[in-house]
């Protein structure tokens, strides 16, 4: 009993960072159908970034202060992650837009691969894992409970507070603001949208940049729960966060988060108790995928797909 | 307060930046107006040309690096000082000078000028930034190529200059057509003239892995020789394309088919016989065979049929691990030997069943979902051949010793001796992986010119018209799928008895994308395109030993870069190239088409047809 | 005219671009080296083919530095009459294939004299051969499976199939069962969990671990795997916690026992971590190992051994970017290893050719001497016959030797 609740706390945790990477995906899908492969490795450079903030660019005395260093952390992260987006989109992206299909994909492959070799080759021993700092509050709370102890860090809690909070702010902000509303309408009809006065390639940079921006945050947290970055990681995440916003129907902000949490509890729960045990959980997340795309191609919320005239 | 020390590097980091993109914009706005200026003005081409020429042979002749590298002499005498011995110019210089001097005689010959100068022209600009590049990174700063102290080099700056003079030659004045040459020659002429360039080809291949050696401790300056040489021929290729030869020899060899493929067998085989013929060369053309025969597998999915696999280097995986589960290692499952053949003959069915397993989705998944589902395949491969799946594929500890392949007691990987001609080992896998790929070839273009090609190509370009139009579009996916994984499945036989151990580790994701680079690099749906792609992917790695490190990041440049300016490849197929450039089938680019044609039936009524 | 200020624009700024970089003009002469030593007959090379990049390039750039310093110190010495000896490093990714590769690349330099290498087990397994093929000695510095020397079956019908290699470090069936007596006899664990990250090196070493566990009395409470690339460890732990065990042995490297050791901790699971060589490294400790976590490494702890020290001063000296790392002194063995046998087989005023191959792997076999990390000898198997192991354990964030002795069965 207490193993089961601790995986589903272990699940919770990397279901909250898988969704929030998640949301990056299905909201520039959404809007110009492109499997954005490099976002996983942006979350990867936020990680890098929100290190290199905290032990290049901030005094030494500030670093004991979480409430200070965090947020500037964060913001760092974020920031050199929205930059990436941009020019992403902007250099690399924009001009395939009416391209064949198979072109933007292989180029967003292609930055993948740029983005994790550029961070290899030029952060300061990235080449193996370097060591991150647990900015926040350092606690482990422990519970007693019928045969045994769960165990839940204060990193972890943070760690599904700020995705929850992020997708229901996300999600207002889609559907209440006049850029959200330009985003659906651009999402549904570029041309049209333009002819309504929507600036479709400002609001698609918009996407991209909220997209970033999360993965950034997402990047930090990553980084203070595990306590340590990879070059590698981004494209790990980049799958699990994929699987996640197709699990949901990519285009969802709703889908992607509870796709989030999904994987993550089947990829704690997989681990534990499927035959094969961590060594197939990955296995396990790529079967579930291949099923839903097979029966229910529009994933769980999504809606069916149109045909891009 | 310490300022930290990330501050101090933003502030000169993003200064260089701007400057670096300053530069560029100055640049590029300069060669624009010098572009401007020049053409209206055709008077300016024969000074710049013959300008341009004279300060390529200056330049030819001037010293280099100013001293001596620390790693020894600079190839071919970069220091060697001006005009001390013009005879004894080698190596980049002499390539310089063979280029200016043609660019001279050029000038006074009676042919169209202006594409053989611009060639020319960037052939030596290539050669002057390689090996500057080179000397100031490697020797220290701009020092190295202008002058320090006493000793002066300006070269590699002359050598730039000529390069840019003859370029804008070739500018000043309107664009000339390509000349087209007729094919309407005797039987002979034609087979002499196909042996013969294709025995250059061989020759230049051959030149070309050879520069500079193998590299590492005994050959620093491999990387920059190569890159030069390979400068160097491009200007050639270039040259030659402008007088119309290349094109001439391209529709010659079309016309001649059969005999072009028997001569380009013919010479291929006869690589080990030149200098390339050694057991690195050997090793490293087997592997490139291996990549080559799969990149053509899945060239079928992705060129052909437009289905997206990121996991296709599995089938590699399974046939090299069936195989060398039949090949009799201590660790195989299957505790006895078959022979070669059969066992290729099962791994390319179960490479196929797979493949068919795989396609599968595709009968409800469309598109960018696909390529998810294959990567996922691919990963479900690596983690249970990790795992060691059933015990077949001997999990971490892989399955090492497959022996060579044996046929009437020629153990594959002994050296061979025809007729007096000590060969190197592995020049029998060599042969082999050569017959394969031609097959695989053969195979590939019926194929592609079959119903079910024509089928494939209807479902890429839109598989709802093509299922109107009758075409079972299920079945078709999943027989390209099928075809492909076969045609991985053999290579992986080949690759586990070559490599003599197989491990999951050699079927990561990356070769997935290196499969796939080397499919766009050369062209989707192209043969020759699938085979040069594999080729430069595997050969530039080993030439430029250098920037090892930055393989991979180069490679991801390359990538984007293609789909954003080339996304037809290199060498492009010819309806492929339609779509995707804006090119005439024959491909010339469209703009060109526009232009006055002094042969009637030329590439215009071509487009036409 | 606007032109040609534009063109000046754009030279000033290249040169100023370029003159930022600066002059370093050093000119050595042909490659430096001491000229007193005749070097006459020319260059003779030692390939090291260890992983340059990657997540293991830690271990492997120490392998190739170390390598370096011998031959350094060998051309400084005229070790070798009438040769220079260089370096030649071919990164093998950790990666069997491209270890081939390498290797093939190696074999083809008829003066490639021998080869240090490879870190990887499963990578020495593609390149043995090969190098046999053309009679190469090679000496591993790392490779801990005991299959490489003595066969498949090494227990109980030992049988070496390579003339050509040998090895410097200890194998896996001394390392694990000497870790497992430790951990059993002298911590007292009896209730011990296994995780591996399923690769050559980890796998072995924990199955040989696990059975010397058992004998002496130990019960292995839990066996988990990771994958090698993972990061977020909670799963596995999780499910190892249930069985409650008093320590942990990981079969595997450092990149993922550091933070696996750290998230123990932080799930409530603060037992000891042991490995073996392979998270032998300061790494281990920044990514996460905590107070009181083990490790075995081969040899005798490098501050008693004078020989060991003149290693770490002499590579200090040097200023190698990278440290020299858990294999640093058992490559610099290797190469001072074939160093010293290449001499011998040369004398004088030998020259090297293909027919002084199978002399210079015999002398290898006869050679003898105090290096590094100890005797340096080489059983009839080409193992080495020091045996001696040291218990590492992280004491006030640094490694501190806890015991040393070899395993005797």
């Amino acid at each position: 009993m207490a193993t089961l609740l601790q995986q589903l706390i272990n699940g919770l945790v990397l279901g909250g960072l898988i969704a929030l990477i998640a949301l990056g995906y299905t909201m520039v899908y959404g809007i110009i159908q492109l499997i954005n492969f490099a976002h996983g490795e942006v979350f990867m450079v936020g990680g890098f970034a929100s290190l290199a903030t905290y032990s290049y660019f901030i005094p030494e005395s500030w670093r004991s202060d979480w409430w200070v260093a965090l947020p500037l952390m964060a913001l760092g992260g974020a920031l050199v992650a929205v930059i990436l987006a941009v020019i992403m989109e902007r250099f690399a992206y924009r001009p395939l837009r009416n391209a064949p299909r198979l072109a933007p994909l292989i180029t967003a492959l292609g930055v993948s691969v740029v983005l994790k070799e550029a961070v290899r080759l030029f952060y300061p021993g990235a080449t193996a894992p370097v060591p991150f700092p647990r900015v926040f509050v350092d606690e482990q709370y422990t519970f007693e409970i019928f045969d045994g102890t769960i165990t839940i860090g204060s990193t972890a809690i943070l760690m599904i507070a700020v995705s929850v909070i992020g997708a229901v702010v996300l999600q207002t902000y889609i559907t209440k603001s006049r850029m959200g509303r330009a985003m659906r309408a651009t999402a549904q009809d570029p041309d049209t949208a333009r002819l309504m006065g929507v600036n479709p390639n400002r609001t698609i940079v918009l996407t991209f940049v909220i997209g970033a921006a999360l993965a950034g945050i997402a990047g930090v947290l990553y980084g203070i729960q595990i306590t340590n970055v990879d070059t590698e990681v981004g494209f790990l995440y980049g799958i699990f966060a994929f699987t996640a916003a197709v699990l949901g129907g990519v285009g969802s902000i709703k889908g992607a988060v509870i796709g989030g949490f999904a994987i993550g509890l089947i990829k704690s729960l997989a681990g534990q108790y499927f035959p094969g045990g961590t060594q197939y959980d990955l296995v396990w997340i790529f079967v579930l995928l291949i099923v839903v795309l097979v029966f229910r191609p529009q994933g769980l919320f999504g809606e069916p797909e149109r045909v891009r005239a | 307060m310490n300022i930290p020390i990330g501050w101090k590097y933003l502030a000169i980091f993003i200064p260089s930046v701007l400057g670096l993109i300053g530069l560029l914009v100055l640049i590029r706005f300069a060669w624009k107006k010098g572009t401007e200026y020049v053409t209206p003005r055709p008077t300016l081409s024969r000074p710049l040309s013959i300008g341009g020429a004279a300060l390529g042979i200056v330049a030819a002749l001037m010293p280099w690096a100013t001293f001596v590298l620390n790693e020894g002499a600079y190839p071919d005498k970069s220091t060697l000082q001006f005009f001390d011995s013009p005879w004894a110019v080698s190596g980049f210089r002499l390539h310089t000078l063979l280029l200016s001097l043609v660019a001279l005689a050029v000038v006074f010959a009676p042919i169209r000028k202006h594409r053989i100068h611009k060639a020319l022209g960037w052939s030596l600009i290539g050669i002057a930034l390689i090996n500057a590049a080179f000397i100031a990174g490697n020797g220290g700063g701009f020092g190295a190529i202008t002058s320090d102290g006493s000793s002066f080099a300006f070269g590699a700056v002359i050598g730039l200059v000529a390069g840019i003079a003859l370029v804008f030659s070739g500018k000043a004045g309107p664009v000339e057509p390509i000349p087209h040459l007729s094919t309407d020659v005797s039987r002979v002429v034609a087979y002499a003239v196909l042996v013969v360039s294709f025995t250059a080809l061989l020759l230049g291949v051959a030149m070309m892995l050879n520069a500079g050696g193998q590299g590492g401790v005994g050959n620093p300056y491999a990387g920059p020789i190569f890159l030069s040489l390979l400068a160097f021929f491009a200007g050639v290729l270039g040259a030659l394309h402008a007088v119309g030869v290349t094109g001439w020899i391209s529709r010659l060899s079309d016309k001649h088919k059969w005999f072009s493929i028997v001569v380009l067998l013919a010479v291929a085989l006869g690589l080990p016989f030149t200098e390339a013929g050694t057991d690195y060369w050997m090793t490293t053309a087997t592997n490139i065979g291996v990549y080559a025969a799969t990149a053509i597998g899945l060239n079928i999915v992705v060129g052909l049929a437009g289905l997206l696999d990121l996991g296709y280097v599995a089938f590699l995986g399974i046939g090299a691990f069936v195989a060398a589960n039949f090949s009799g290692a201590a660790a195989a499952k299957m505790g006895f030997e078959l022979p070669f053949l059969v066992a290729v003959i099962i791994a390319a069915i179960v490479a196929g069943v797979f493949g068919a397993v795989v396609g599968s989705p595709t009968l409800r998944v469309r598109g960018d979902y696909l390529a998810i589902v294959t990567l996922a395949f691919g990963e479900i491969f690596k983690k249970s051949a990790q795992n060691d799946i059933g015990g077949l594929t001997g999990g971490a500890n892989a399955i090492p010793g497959v022996p060579p392949i044996n046929w009437f007691g020629l153990s594959f990987d002994k050296p061979l001796e025809i007729a007096g001609v000590k060969l190197p080992s592995g020049v029998m896998y060599y042969v082999l992986i050569i017959v394969l790929v031609a097959l695989v070839m053969v195979v590939f273009a019926n194929l592609k010119n079959s119903r079910i090609g024509r089928s494939w190509i209807a479902i890429r370009e839109d598989e709802d018209a093509a299922r109107a139009m009758g075409i079972k579009t299920g079945k078709a996916k999943i027989l390209a799928f099928l075809i492909g994984a076969t045609l991985a499945g053999v290579a992986g036989a080949v690759f586990a008895h070559k490599t003599s151990t197989v491990a999951y580790d050699s079927f990561q994701f990356i070769e997935s994308v290196t499969l796939l680079a080397a499919v766009i690099l050369g062209g989707m749906g192209s043969i020759p395109g699938a085979v040069l792609g594999a080729a430069l992917l595997l050969v530039l790695p080993e030439k430029l030993r250098e920037f090892a490190d930055y393989r991979l990041i180069l490679f991801g440049f390359a990538l984007i870069l293609i789909m954003r300016f080339r996304p037809q490849g290199l060498v492009p197929d010819k309806h492929r190239r339609a779509e995707l450039a804006n090119e005439g089938a024959e491909g010339v680019p469209i703009e060109e088409l526009n232009l006055p044609d002094d042969t009637p039936g030329g590439a215009k009524a071509q487009v036409a047809r | 005219m606007r032109n040609q200020t534009v063109k000046a624009a754009v030279l000033v700024a290249g040169a100023l671009l370029l003159a930022a970089c600066g002059t370093n003009k050093e000119e050595t002469g042909a490659g430096g080296g001491n000229q007193a030593c005749d070097q006459s007959k020319g260059t003779l090379v030692i390939g090291v083919i260890a992983p340059q990049s990657g997540g293991l390039s830690a271990l492997g750039l120490g392998i190739k530095n170390s390598a370096q310093l011998a031959a350094d110190q060998a051309n400084e010495k005229c070790a070798v009459k009438g040769y220079k000896l260089q370096v030649q490093t071919e990164d093998d990714q950790a990666t069997a294939q491209v270890g081939a590769q390498a290797a093939t690349r190696l074999s083809s330099n008829a003066n490639v004299v021998g080869v240090i290498g490879t870190l990887n087990s499963s990578v020495a397994q593609s390149v043995q051969p090969i190098l046999k093929g053309k009679n190469i000695l090679m000496v591993s510095p790392a490779n801990t499976a005991p299959s490489l020397t003595r066969g498949g079956e090494y227990a109980t019908a030992p049988k070496r199939d390579f003339e050509n290699y040998f090895r410097v470090c200890a194998t896996d069936d001394l390392q694990g069962p000497f870790a497992a007596k430790y951990l059993v006899g002298k911590a007292g664990k009896k209730n011990i969990a296994i995780i591996t990250d399923g690769k050559t090196y980890g796998e072995g070493l924990a199955a040989e671990f696990k059975k010397q566990a058992e004998k002496d009395g130990a019960k292995i409470a839990a066996t988990a795997k990771v994958g090698e690339r993972d990061t977020d460890f909670s799963t596995v732990i999780t499910s190892i916690k249930g069985a409650n065990p008093d320590a942990v042995y990981y079969g595997g490297e450092y990149p993922q026992a550091g933070p696996l050791s750290k998230q123990m901790k932080d799930a409530g699971l603060n037992v000891p971590v042991m490995g073996g060589d392979g998270i032998f490294d300061q790494k281990f400790i920044d990514l996460g190992g905590k107070e009181g976590d083990l490790a075995t490494s081969v040899g005798a702890p490098t501050e008693t051994l004078p020989s060991a020290k003149a290693f770490i001063d002499a590579y200090k000296a040097k200023g190698f970017k990278d440290d020299y790392s858990a294999y640093g002194a058992f490559s610099y063995d290797a190469a001072n290893v074939i160093i010293a046998s290449l001499g011998k087989t040369l004398g004088d005023a030998g020259t090297w050719g293909e027919d002084k191959r199978a002399d210079l792997i015999k002398n290898t076999q006869d050679y003898s001497a105090q290096g590094a990390t100890g005797e340096v000898k080489f059983d009839k198997y080409g193992d080495s016959t020091n045996k001696l192991l040291t218990v590492y354990k992280v004491t006030a964030g640094k490694w501190a030797a806890d015991e040393t002795g070899t395993f005797g069965g």
